[in-house]
C-alpha cells in the first residue's frame, strides 16, 4: 500500500481496503475480496483482482479509474449483472454471489437502481412511462402509489413539464435526469451509476451529479458513482480508485491525474 | 403501463403496415379455402349427403358414378350380404331444362323414399314421395315454383329446396325413381330395363367390412365407403391439391413475414431489451411483450381479412354457392396466431441470448 495516503475518515484506522471494510462492520455493502477473471484461450485476463470495500448507508463514493481499469465490471458485480469468479458481495444481508439467475433479475428489479452511461431510457416510452415501467418489475407498491411517486421523482428532478416526452425530445442532461428517476423509482437500497456524465458537457454533467448526490443524500440510498471525471469526485463522500484491477481506497484523488 | 401495447400504440404506422400486409394474406387463406371448399362441395355435395355409408358401382365403372351401370337387381342381391341394413338405387343422368335463373343444365339424380340414396340437406319443404314433385338445389327455385323438364316433357312442383347437394358444380334435381324410369323411357323408348347408377347401402356395422362383403358376394361390382367415393370423383383429388398448394404456401409466406418482421423488431430493440434485462425485467417479461405484440397483430388482421372475406364472398357470382364458414375463420385465426408465436421464438431466442451486463458498457 501507498503510505503517503492520509486516511479518508478520522475515524478509518487505514487506507487498505481489507481493513477499511473492518472499519464498517454495520456497511450495508460489503465487498470481500472480490476477482472476475476471463478465461481466453491460455491467458487469463483478471479484470477485478481481490476487491476489498465497503459502504455505509448513506454513504455516496466515487469509484474512480481510467477506461479499462475494471470499474464498470466491478459495479456490475455489485449490481447483480454479472456474476464474480470468486469473493462474496453482501447488499444489506443478501448475499449477491449466492443468487441464481432469475434471483439476480428480481435483485436488479428491488434493490438496486441503475444509471448507466448511455441508452438509459427505452426510446418509445415517454419520461413518466420510462420510470413507471420499472414500478411494474415489483410489487411493494401499488399502482397508484407508482403514479404519485413517479410525478413526485419528475418534479424533484425539474422534469415536470417534460413528463409526456419521449426521450428523443428530450436533451442530453434531461435523459440522464429522467435515468436518475427511473433508478430511484422502486426504492432500492443501492444507486450504482456507471459514468452518468459521459455523454454530457461539463456544466450539465456537473448539475446532474449535484443533483444525483442530493437526491441520494435526501432519501438516505446508498449510492456508487464510476467515474473518470476527477471533477465530479467533490459531490461524493469517499472515493475509491482502482486501476489495473486492484482497488483501493484514496483520500487524494488527484493522484489519478495522470 | 403496459409495455407491448404502448409500443404499439407509439409506432401505429409501422405495425399498422405490418398488420395490413398480414391481413391480405390471411384475407387470401380465407378467400381460396371457401372457394376451394364451395367448388369441392359443389362437385361432390350429392354423393357426400347421399344418406348412406356404403355405395356399390358396378366393376367396369372405373369408380365413377356417372359411368356406372348396374341392372336393377342388383339391388336385392346387395341387400342380402351380411351386414347390410338396406339398400336402395341411386340413379343419375344430365339432362337440359328451362331453369327459373336462365341456365339449361341439370344433374338428376333417382331415388327410393324411404330407401337409402335419398339426399340429406335440406333446408326448406320436403323431399318427392311422388312422380310429380322434385327437390331442387340450384337454379333459382322457391317452394311451389314448377319445374320445366324439357327432356321429358315433364311440369314438376318444387316441394324441397336442397343446400350442399349439388352434382359436377350444376344445379341438380332430385326426383323418385319412378319418375326417373319415366323419364329414362321417354327419351329411350327401346331401352331393355331402367339401369340404376350405385347402390346406396345403410349398415350398423363397420362400413369397410360391408364393402368387403359386398365385394366378395355380388359379382360385377364394385363396394366403396361413402368418403372413398367422394374422394374418386375426378377432379376433386387435384383440385384439392392445387388449392392446398396455394393455401399452404400464402400461408407460409404470411408466417415468415410475421417472423421476420418481429426479429428484425427486436433486433432494433435490443438496447431497450438490454436496458430493461439489466434493471430487472426478465426474459420471460420480455418474451410476452413479443407475443402479445404478434397476438394483437395477428388478431387485428385477422379481423380486417374476414370483413374483406365476406365483402368479396358477397360480391363473388361464380355460380357456385360460396359462404364463408365460422369454423374455417376460426381454425384459420387459430393456426395463423399458433404458427406466427412459433416464429416469434426466433426473437425470443435474441432475447433469451442477452447478457445485461452489456448495458453496463453500452455506449
Amino acid at each position: 500500500m501507498n503510505d503517503d495516503f492520509v486516511p479518508a475518515h478520522p475515524q478509518d484506522p487505514g487506507l487498505d481496503p481489507a481493513q477499511d471494510a473492518g472499519s464498517h462492520a454495520d456497511a450495508i455493502l460489503k465487498v470481500e475480496d472480490v476477482s472476475k477473471i476471463y478465461r481466453s484461450g491460455d491467458t487469463e485476463v483478471h479484470a477485478v483482482s481481490s476487491a476489498t470495500m465497503a459502504v455505509d448507508q448513506g454513504e455516496f463514493v466515487a469509484l474512480l479509474g481510467p477506461s479499462g481499469s475494471g470499474k464498470t465490471t466491478l459495479i456490475s458485480m455489485i449490481g447483480g449483472l454479472l456474476s464474480p469468479t470468486t469473493g462474496s458481495i453482501t447488499l444489506a444481508g443478501t448475499d449477491v454471489a449466492a443468487l441464481s439467475k432469475r434471483e439476480l433479475t428480481a435483485f436488479r428489479a428491488e434493490r438496486v437502481g441503475f444509471v448507466f452511461q448511455a441508452a438509459n431510457l427505452v426510446p418509445f416510452l415517454t419520461a413518466r412511462e420510462n420510470l413507471l415501467y420499472v414500478s411494474t418489475l415489483q410489487k411493494r407498491i401499488s399502482r397508484k402509489e407508482a403514479h404519485a411517486r413517479a410525478d413526485q421523482l419528475l418534479e424533484e428532478l425539474g422534469l415536470a413539464a417534460r413528463a409526456k416526452n419521449v426521450p428523443e425530445q428530450l436533451s442530453g442532461g434531461e435523459r440522464q435526469r429522467v435515468a436518475i428517476g427511473r433508478a430511484l423509482m422502486n426504492d432500492p437500497d443501492l444507486i450504482l451509476v456507471d459514468e452518468p456524465t459521459a455523454a454530457l458537457d461539463t456544466k450539465l454533467g456537473r448539475q446532474v451529479v449535484e443533483l444525483l448526490a442530493r437526491e441520494i443524500k435526501q432519501r438516505g440510498k446508498t449510492g456508487i458513482m464510476v467515474t473518470h471525471d476527477l471533477r465530479m469526485v467533490e459531490y461524493t463522500d469517499r472515493v475509491f480508485e482502482i486501476l489495473d484491477g486492484h482497488l483501493t481506497h484514496v483520500e487524494q484523488p488527484s493522484a489519478l491525474a495522470h | 403501463m403496459n409495455l407491448a401495447l404502448t409500443e404499439m400504440r407509439r409506432s401505429k404506422l409501422r405495425f399498422g403496415l405490418l398488420a395490413g400486409a398480414v391481413s391480405l394474406l390471411v384475407f387470401l387463406v380465407l378467400l381460396l379455402t371457401t372457394l376451394s371448399t364451395a367448388l369441392v362441395n359443389s362437385i361432390t355435395g350429392a354423393l357426400n349427403g347421399v344418406d348412406a355409408q356404403v355405395l356399390v358401382y358396378s366393376a367396369q365403372a372405373r369408380d365413377n358414378l356417372q359411368a356406372s351401370r348396374l341392372e336393377p337387381g342388383v339391388v336385392e342381391q346387395v341387400t342380402g350380404v351380411d351386414g347390410v341394413g338396406a339398400a336402395g338405387p341411386i340413379s343419375t343422368l344430365t339432362t337440359s331444362a328451362a331453369l327459373k335463373d336462365g341456365t339449361e343444365d341439370l344433374q338428376v339424380f333417382g331415388f327410393q323414399p324411404g330407401q337409402p340414396g335419398a339426399p340429406t340437406g335440406l333446408s326448406e319443404g320436403r323431399l318427392p314421395q311422388s312422380s310429380a314433385e322434385v327437390a331442387v338445389d340450384g337454379g333459382g327455385y322457391v317452394i311451389g315454383d314448377s319445374l320445366d323438364l324439357t327432356a321429358a316433357d315433364k311440369q314438376l312442383e318444387v316441394v324441397g329446396l336442397l343446400r350442399g347437394a349439388q352434382f359436377s358444380a350444376t344445379p341438380t334435381a332430385y326426383i323418385t325413381e319412378d319418375l326417373y324410369g319415366q323419364i329414362v323411357k321417354a327419351t329411350n323408348p327401346g331401352v331393355p330395363f331402367v339401369p340404376v347408377n350405385a347402390v346406396a347401402v345403410s349398415t350398423q356395422d363397420d362400413p369397410a367390412t360391408v364393402v368387403s362383403a359386398i365385394n366378395e358376394q355380388v359379382p360385377g361390382t364394385k363396394a366403396y365407403t361413402k368418403s372413398d367415393a367422394v374422394a374418386l370423383i375426378p377432379g376433386v383429388a387435384s383440385i384439392s391439391q392445387t388449392f392446398g398448394i396455394l393455401v399452404g404456401l400464402t400461408f407460409i409466406i404470411g408466417i415468415v413475414v410475421i417472423g421476420f418482421f418481429f426479429l428484425i423488431l427486436t433486433v432494433q430493440k435490443m438496447k431497450s431489451f438490454t436496458l430493461l434485462r439489466a434493471i430487472g425485467a426478465g426474459t420471460g417479461r420480455l418474451s410476452r411483450v413479443v407475443a402479445m405484440q404478434i397476438s394483437v397483430v395477428v388478431l387485428l388482421a385477422s379481423a380486417i381479412a374476414v370483413v374483406l372475406t365476406l365483402l368479396a364472398v358477397r360480391g363473388l357470382n361464380s355460380g357456385i354457392p360460396v359462404s364463408l364458414s365460422p369454423a374455417l375463420v376460426a381454425g384459420t385465426v387459430l393456426a395463423v396466431l399458433v404458427f406466427s408465436l412459433l416464429a416469434g421464438l426466433l426473437s425470443i431466442r435474441r432475447i433469451a441470448k442477452i447478457d445485461p451486463f452489456t448495458a453496463a458498457g453500452a455506449r
